[in-house]
This record gives C-alpha cells, structure tokens and sequence, in this order.
C-alpha cells in the first residue's frame, strides 16, 4: 500500500468510525469522574452577583424558551437560577413562550422539589396554606413559623419551605408570547389570570406585591430560540427591566452585542456557562455540591478533544497527501 | 375590495402599534390593550384552521392509502389524543396535565426523550463535519480553523488545564471580533428588517396577500 493510499484512506475514514468514537467519549466520562475545575467568567459572576443582592422584597422572572432538544444546556441554568432565588427568598414568576416549553417549566420544578435531588426545596402547594394566607398571614417568615406551629416539619436534606404563591407563581405558558410580555409590562394578573396549576393569581401574595414587570427586578431567559431577545425588546426597552441570558453555547456568539450594550446584565453560554453558576452557588454554600451542568463538562472535554484530534488528523492527511494540491478529493461516506 | 381592506387593516394597525409605542397617554394604552387583546384571538381562530387542514391533508392521505399513509396516524392520534387526555379525560383516571397524568408519562418519557434524541445527534454529525471541513487551504481557512480551535478549547476544562492563555484568548475571540462581526450582522438584519416592515405596512410589498396581491 502506497504511502498516498494511507492518507487518502485516512481522509475518506467511514465516518461511523466518527460516531462511534464520540459516542464512546461522551459515555465514559458519565462512568469516570474527572471533575475538572470550571473557572467562573465575568458574564456569568454579573447574573449570580445580581440575584445575590436580591432578596425577599424583590421578586425576579425564569421564562423557560427552550424545548426537550436544548434542555441538557439550558435546564441547568433554569435550576440554578431558580435554587439560588429560593435560597435567597426571593418570590420566582416561572413563564414559557411555547407548549413544549410549559412542560420543561414542570420538569424542573419537579427536578427542584423532589427529594432525590440533593439540595431540594420542599413544595407547600398553594391550597394546602389557604387557611393561613385567609388569616392574613402572607410574609415569608411568619408564614414559615405558623406553618411548622401546625406541626409540618422540614423534612431532612430540604434546604427550605417554598410557597406555591409566596415564593413561585407557575405561570406557564401563554399564546402569542411577545404580546404577554407587552402585557405584563402593564398587569401580569391580566396575562395570566390563573397559574399552570389553575389556581387564581389574584389571591397570590407574590402577584399582590409585585403587579406588574414594572415591580419585577429580573428576567432570566434560559433560551434555545431567538425569542430571548423578546424580553429585550418588550421588557427591557420598554420599561427598563434588567435581562439575563441563559443561551445554548451556538446560540451565545450571536449575543454578545446585547451584553456589551448592557442591554443585559449577563449571559449564561451553553453548558459551560450553567457549570459556572452551580460552581458560584456551591463556592457560596447556596447548594451542597454541583449539578448536572458540571457533570457534564467532563463529557464536553473529551468530545471537543476528540474533534480537535480528528481535525489534526484531518490536516495532517490533507497536506502529507499532496491533496493541497490537488483540486478534486473523494467524498467519505 | 379583496385587496383594498387587507392592505389598509395591516397599514392602520402598523401605524397605529408604531406610533402608541412612543406616546405613554391613556388612550394610546388602550389601543394597546385592545390590541394584546385581539392577538390571541386571531391566533387561536388561526389555530383552528391549522388543525383542521392537518387533519383534512392527513386523512385524505389515509383514505387514499398515498405513499406512506401509515405514518399520518403518528401525526393525528397525537394531534387529538394528546388535548383529550389533558383536558377531557377525567382526573380520577389520570387525566390533566400534571403529574401524575397519562398526558405527562407521555410528555416526559416520549416526547422530551424523543427530541433530546434528536438534537444530540447533532455531536455525531458536527464531528464527522469538522473533520472533513476544517481544512487549512488558505489563509482564511487558517484562520476560521485556529479560531474555532481555540474557542472549542477555551470552553471546556481541559484548555483551561492546557494553558490559560487558551480560555483566554478563546473569551477575546467572542467578546471582539466576534461581536463586532455580530453587530455588523444585526445592524445590517435590523435594518432589512425595518425596510420590509415599511413596505408592508404602506402597501409596496403584497407577497404576504398570498398572491391576491397581483
């Protein structure tokens, strides 16, 4: 075999050779955890030390824009956002601009109040404090302590109570999104006149204190579409509601120009970006140790590795060849 | 008149959402809220036909046994089994949408598996198209494929264990000569955008009459 065949046959390698190497180094790691450091950037840090000022005075949005393709990046994000509000008091509008969309909504906060989940919030469903919220008791703390006067106990390895109506409102999902934004910049109750659950947001304490967008200090879109900048538009030009990106890391290039407009305060970058805001929260004792996002790094090293190593390969082949020099190359299958 | 009272609702209304969206008065509100209104309404009428010509196609498929007729039984058992379970079948038979439903069993083990499925693909074929992409021919290509390199390995741990420099170099990369070609971008979309709006809005371009417009 001529030394010419061997790199022509490297250029036309079959590419279910291709596949299977990425299936296998995106399968081991899940078996060997390297746990690789992940360093925190200055565009994720802006979002985390944001939320972190909050607190139960402020209320913040999660809008869930992202279908079950993109929910390995953008879930994360979600999540982390949303524990690190929970751990801060701070009341949580959960929204989605699509059916699909209303289904990840549920998802996680199922993932957030199951007690598998280490680090999970226990759930109060809004029906079951109605005598309480009746009696007029309605603010965080007093809620917490009349209710376990009740004799309800925190059940171990919850980090904390969350209110359905005190602490999150599951809005859910709403035809014509744009416009609902539009709307809420007016009344959130008017757009949403029940919750996901159906339960009557009027009642709700958190809708009482925080009426509109104009009485919301954050919105955080974990998005795998272009319907982030929405909020852009609709939210932040409108009525100066601050925005953060949480986007899927193709997505994350074509943003760039919003944060550097300070059109958002920060902007969370594909599964890179979701592991930087569970190392912040677990660096600051908010959750006990990192999630799904870090795991998963471990996953893209060794895929971005291989890839890098087929491209030198590539390369290598393409010019040892001689076919720099010529016009015409096989295809592979 | 086919013609006339389209292009007149779409100039009235463009003008009309243009202008209340710079003029903070009471009455310019309730156009707005009118509006907000009217939108959801059209859509679901909007809705209804889309359905209905789903089902027409689909089932005319099926009745006349066309090519691959079997499958449009994957597109109209769902199309209405999945409304009817979360909104008609009774909740003491694990009816509605939430957990635990039937319509959410389906959701969460079929539907989010099945496009989860669908987009990690994307990594087998992106692999196989990087290598037979990324080639360094010229001196433009060079460059796409050192950038690419590094950003792929400022993004992960590994870069960062492999030198600082390429987690750094990799964040320059995007927040410079990315964004600025971004923002070229953009800027040039934004202002196709607004141009087309223009020209909708006062009746130079009636491509979206559907051909009535001719």
């Amino acid at each position: 075999m001529s030394a010419v065949n061997i790199w022509e046959k490297m250029l036309n390698i079959d590419r279910r050779w291709i596949f299977l190497g990425i299936g296998v180094v995106s399968i081991v790691p899940f078996f060997i955890n390297f746990g690789m450091p992940v360093r925190t950037t200055r565009e994720v840090e802006s979002i985390y030390d944001y939320v972190d000022e909050l607190g139960s005075d402020n209320a913040i949005f999660i809008s869930f824009d992202f279908a079950p393709g993109t929910s390995a990046e953008n879930m994360p994000m979600a999540v982390a956002v949303m524990r690190h509000a929970f751990y801060n008091d701070i009341p949580v509008f959960m929204t989605a601009n699509y059916p699909l969309h209303h289904g990840m909504m549920l998802a996680a906060m199922e993932y957030v109040f199951n007690p598998t989940t280490e680090g999970f919030y226990e759930d109060v469903d809004f029906e079951d404090w109605k005598d309480l919220r009746e009696a007029g008791v309605t603010g965080k703390y007093e809620l917490i302590e009349a209710w376990e006067n009740q004799g309800n106990q925190l059940p171990e390895g919850a980090l904390g109570w969350v209110f359905e109506g005190r602490d999150y409102a599951a809005l859910g999902y709403a035809p014509v999104f744009n416009l609902v934004i539009l709307g809420m910049t007016v009344s959130i109750e008017t757009q949403y006149p029940v919750d996901a659950h159906g339960n009557s947001t009027g009642e709700m304490p958190m809708l009482q204190e925080h009426k509109s967008l104009r009485e919301v200090d954050m919105a955080l879109t974990s998005s795998g579409s272009g319907a982030c900048v929405w909020w852009v538009t609709y939210a932040r030009e409108k009525m100066g509601l601050p925005i953060a990106f949480g986007l899927t890391a193709v997505m994350a290039t074509d943003y760039f120009p919003y944060l550097q407009a300070g059109q958002v305060i920060g902007q969370m970058g594909g599964l890179r970006g979701a592991a930087e805001y569970e190392v912040l929260l677990t660096e600051n004792g908010i959750t006990p140790s990192t999630d799904k996002a870090f795991r998963g790094m471990d996953v893209q090293s060794a895929a971005h590795i291989l890839i890098i190593l087929l491209i030198i390969m590539g390369n290598i082949a393409f010019f040892a060849g001689g076919f720099h020099k010529k016009t015409l190359l096989k295809g592979g299958r | 008149m086919k013609r006339t009272v389209p292009l007149m609702i779409v100039m009235v209304g463009g003008i009309l959402m243009m202008l209340q969206y710079f003029i903070p008065h009471q009455i310019s509100q309730t156009v707005f809220a009118y509006y907000t209104d009217w939108t959801p309404i059209i859509v679901a009428f909007a809705l209804v036909l889309g359905v209905g010509s789903l089902t027409r196609i689909h089932s005319h498929k099926i009745r006349r046994k066309a090519k691959n007729w079997q499958y449009s039984y994957a597109v109209l058992i769902p199309l209405f089994g999945m409304p009817i379970l979360a909104h008609l079948w009774p909740e003491s038979i694990s009816g509605g949408m939430d957990s635990p439903s039937i319509f959410h069993f389906i959701f969460m083990h079929i539907q989010v598996p099945i496009q989860a499925t669908m987009f990690s693909l994307l990594a087998f074929y992106i692999a196989s198209a990087a290598f037979r992409a990324f080639r360094a021919k010229s001196a433009l290509a060079t460059v796409l494929l050192l950038a690419a390199v590094v950003v792929m390995l400022g993004q992960v741990p590994i870069g960062e264990l492999l030198g600082r420099w390429l987690p750094e170099t990799g964040l320059w990369i995007l927040r410079y000569p990315n964004l600025a070609a971004k923002r070229a971008i953009m800027l040039g979309v934004g202002f196709g955008i607004l141009a087309t709006s223009l020209k909708i809005i006062f009746g130079v371009e009636r491509n979206w009459l559907g051909g009535a417009g001719k």
